[in-house]
This record gives structure tokens, sequence and C-alpha cells, in this order.
């Protein structure tokens, strides 16, 4: 009982990853600007795909400030719609 | 009365007075229907991300308005009209922020940037130290 109890810890530990904070939390966070490109484009796959928050860490309701802050910025013509 | 951010971009073979004319017209629509302009920005000649209408650079003029719907319902208009206007995207905001946006800090920020960058590639390899400190140098005397 012990034994195995033993192995399921070694097993266990290294996919016991701790949950990133969201970025956009918090005291200091940064505000979300479709101005911001040089914060925007951290967020973006080097095709112009704006990143999923399960990758990035973003909640939800700051996920959806900046998926909007990206596309005003892309309708600007500031961030690219696709990089080939 | 509401806020409301509105950026332009005026084509790019037009001079930097008639984007100001331009910009001057469109705030005069604003203030005669007892609207007020609470900051005005020229982000300068951009190149832009892709090509709108055979363009690759264009002026960006930003303003932070205070107005109601039906003086922001003709400005839009008449920006729609102006051919030399590529794009317009006007947004409601809750407050004026009184600092100058990210996009002109960023162009003062950007000589000090790079030479931050310099540095450290010379610490990486060490031979070109030196030679990229001078570099820094003359970007910074710039």
């Amino acid at each position: 009982m012990t034994q195995l109890e033993i192995k399921r810890e070694a097993v266990r530990k290294p996919f016991n990853r701790r949950r990133k904070a969201c970025p956009f939390s918090g005291p200091n966070a940064p505000k979300i600007d479709f101005k911001d490109t040089k914060l925007l484009v951290r967020y973006t796959s080097e095709r112009g795909k704006i990143v999923p928050s399960r990758i990035s860490a973003v909640s939800a309701k700051k996920q959806r400030e900046l998926a909007t802050a990206i596309k005003r910025s892309r309708f600007l013509a500031l961030m690219p719609y696709v990089t080939t | 009365m509401r806020l409301y951010e509105s950026v332009f971009i005026a084509r790019q073979d037009i001079t930097t007075t008639q984007v100001e004319t331009m910009a001057d017209e469109f705030s005069e629509i604003i203030t005669s229907a007892g609207g007020s302009i609470k900051k005005r920005e020229y982000w300068g000649l951009r190149a832009l991300a892709y090509r709108i209408k055979k363009n690759r650079k264009g002026h960006y003029v930003m303003f932070n308005i205070e107005t109601g719907p039906e003086a922001l319902k003709e400005y839009e208009r008449l920006m729609g009209l102006n051919e030399d206007v590529l794009r317009f995207l006007n947004i409601r905001i809750e407050e004026v922020e009184d600092s100058p946006s990210i996009m002109m800090q960023v162009k003062t920020d950007r000589p000090q940037r790079s030479g931050r960058d310099d540095v450290d590639r010379g610490e990486r390899n060490s031979n070109s130290e030196f030679s990229s400190s001078t570099s820094a140098n003359e970007k910074s005397e710039d």
C-alpha cells in the first residue's frame, strides 16, 4: 500500500506544473490597448494568429479584450492579418 | 456627450501640412457641432502592415473627442467621402488619458532601446564588445 503511493507520487511529480497566473490581472498589469502593438504581438503566433488562452494563460475576460484589441490593430494596419 | 477615440490613415503621397489641414477640417466638424477635441496626435508616416489601396505607408492621426452621436455620424460620413483617407476607426472610450499614447512614446524610446540591444549582443560574443559600444554611442548622439 505504502509502496504503491510512493510510486504514484513519483509518476505524478513531473506533470505537477503550477498554473500560470493571467498576465493582465494583478496590480501592475499592462493595459490592453489596440495601439500597443509591442504588447499585442506577444499574443500572436508567428503567422499572426491570436494565441489561444490555454497556452498564453490569459483569463477568459482578458482574452476577449485582447482579441478585440488585436482585431482593431489589424484593421488599422498596425498589425498584419497574415504573415507568410 | 460621449468620449470617442478616432484614428484615421491618410494616403502616403500627401504632405504633412496637407495632413494637418485635413485634421483641422475634421476637428472643425466636431467643434462646430458643440463637441471638443480633447487630444490630438500625429503619429507620422508609418509603414502599413499590409497594402491598402496600393499604399505601403500612411499618415496616422489620432483624436480624442467629446461629442454627441449626430456630429460623429457626420464626421464619419465625411471621412468616408474623403479620398485621401485610407481608413478610419472610431471607438468609444471611458476616459481620456492625459499622457501621450504609446505610439508617441515608442518614437522617443527607440534610440535607448536599440542601444541596450547592442550592449546585450556585445556580452554574448566578447570580441565585438568594443565595436558595438561605439555604435551605441553614435546612435545616442543622433
